[in-house]
Formats: structure tokens, C-alpha cells, sequence
């Protein structure tokens, strides 16, 4: 059985802000279920400049009750794969377990674009796709339990990008490069 | 941040935080000025090697090899079934 959820927000920062974040927003507080986090490729791609990453994450496994006999609680394995198109600004994320797999997968896509009517913001489209194959009545429950977790598990993720975003602005991280812009562009 | 991520072999852990460092320090300063230079490429290359031998050990390799190519192709323009939440 396969089921498709999305919801869309956006961010009051910039994309070049945002995206920065996300690529840094491991560790905060909202994510302490992430406990390592690993860069096992990073390269640009030569003909089109876009920035390819991909990442290994580890993370807490946190099963329901009812499904603990048929499930080991040991950490749980994500795979992230990111493109980064800095000419267009846009950044999509797609991550996907590689353990536990036989239960369940869960595929994540996550695209931040730069908002078209207003650069200082920037949208944000989840998307996540659930399939699971194990027979025993059991779809359902673990399908709903998992739906239960998507509007939880979105909220969380952007009190995390917020508490990043909030802590690089403080940082002033791209405070410098945008005052030596504004003056190239006055002396335009 | 406060506090650094760890490594997914402890022993890899300063190498990982040496690379992050570089890598987001290039991304904010570099890449994201159409610079494509990449600054990084010795580090992440010793950082690589340890991670390889911690990926093997934990019977990792091949999991990641064979779900690399495969992530995300669920997800096409126009997904049928879309629940909005």
C-alpha cells in the first residue's frame, strides 16, 4: 500500500539564509532523535552547477507498542540525497530509511524555492510517501501511526530550521557578503 | 550551534567537524556566489577514507549502494492520492 501526504509554509529569511540552515540544521534542539550525521558525498555537477550531497543519518528508533515483537527497537539508518541549484535557488532534499525496510518506507521530499513575488521569503513543500508491504492486518495501523507522525514530525522540523535560521541571522553569518553587495550595487 | 555533530565512528569525529567547518564556510562564502571552487577536497577525502572502513564494519556498504539510486523515484510531478495535511 502506498499513501502521499503534503503540506506547503514558508520562511521569513531568505533562500540563500534558508538553505545555508538547512544544510547545518543538525544538531538542535528540536531534533535530538538525530544522533549522527555523516556527509558521504559532495560534488558539483560539472554541466549544470548544481551541488550534489548526500548524507548518512542516524537516528532513534522509536516503535509502537504493538509493533515491538516484530520489530527490534535499534537505531534506524536515512538516507539524504540533496540537490542545490543556486542559479534557479532552489534546494530539494529526499530522504529515505534503509533499515527496517520490510516493515516500512518512508520517502521524504522537501523543496525550498526562492518565493517568486518576494525574495526575502522562501517556500517550503514537504512531501512524504508511505508504503508498506507486511501482511498480518498490520498496513493500516502502521500506516496511521506513521500519518499520525507527519504533521508532528513537519511542526518539529521547523521549530528546528527556526531555531538555526534565528541562530545564523544573530551570527551575522551573511551579514558581511550582503553589506559589500548593497555596495557594489550603490556604486553601480 | 552550540554543540558539533558526531560522526558515525567516533574516530572519524574530528575529520567530520573539519570538513563541516570547511563546507560551510565555502557554501555561505563561495558557492553561493557562483565561486566553484571547491576548498574542501583534501579534507573530505581523509574524512572518506575513515568513514569507509566504519560504513563496511557496520555492514553498511552495500545498504547505501543499493538504495542510492533508487531515492526519492516515488515522487513524480503529479502524485495521485494527495492528501493535504
Amino acid at each position: 500500500m502506498v499513501r502521499f501526504f503534503q503540506q506547503k509554509h514558508s520562511y521569513d529569511y531568505s533562500w540563500n539564509t534558508v538553505s545555508y540552515a538547512f544544510l547545518n540544521r543538525y544538531p538542535n534542539p528540536f531534533a535530538t532523535h538525530v544522533l549522527t550525521a555523516d556527509t558521504i558525498e559532495h560534488r558539483i555537477d560539472p554541466s549544470t552547477g548544481e551541488l550534489h550531497i548526500t548524507r548518512l543519518l542516524r537516528k532513534t528508533n522509536s516503535v509502537p507498542r504493538w509493533a515491538r515483537g516484530i520489530m527490534r527497537e535499534n537505531d534506524a539508518y536515512i538516507l539524504e540525497d540533496v540537490v542545490v541549484d543556486p542559479k534557479g535557488s532552489t534546494l530539494v532534499s529526499k530522504t529515505r530509511n534503509i533499515t527496517h525496510t520490510r516493515l516500512l518506507k518512508v520517502e521524504e521530499k522537501q523543496t525550498l524555492t526562492m518565493d517568486p513575488f518576494d525574495g526575502s521569503r522562501t517556500q517550503c513543500k514537504n512531501e512524504t510517501c508511505i508504503v508498506s508491504s507486511i501482511g498480518y492486518g498490520l498496513n493500516s495501523r502502521i500506516e496511521n501511526f506513521s500519518l499520525s507522525r507527519f504533521s508532528e514530525n513537519i511542526a518539529r522540523s521547523r521549530k528546528g530550521m527556526l531555531y538555526v535560521l534565528d541562530l545564523a541571522q544573530r551570527r551575522g553569518l551573511f551579514r558581511q557578503r550582503f553589506r559589500m553587495e548593497q555596495h557594489r550595487l550603490e556604486s553601480q | 550551534m552550540t554543540e558539533l555533530m558526531e560522526s558515525i565512528g567516533k574516530e572519524c569525529t574530528p575529520l567530520k567537524h573539519e570538513f563541516d567547518a570547511c563546507f560551510t564556510r565555502w557554501y555561505s562564502e563561495r558557492f553561493l556566489h557562483g565561486d566553484k571552487t571547491n576548498d574542501c577536497e583534501k579534507i573530505f577525502k581523509a574524512y572518506q577514507a575513515c568513514l569507509k572502513n566504519v560504513l563496511r564494519e557496520k555492514g553498511l556498504t552495500k545498504m547505501i549502494s543499493d538504495a542510492r539510486p533508487s531515492i526519492g523515484s516515488v515522487f513524480t510531478d503529479n502524485n495521485e492520492n494527495i492528501d493535504d495535511k
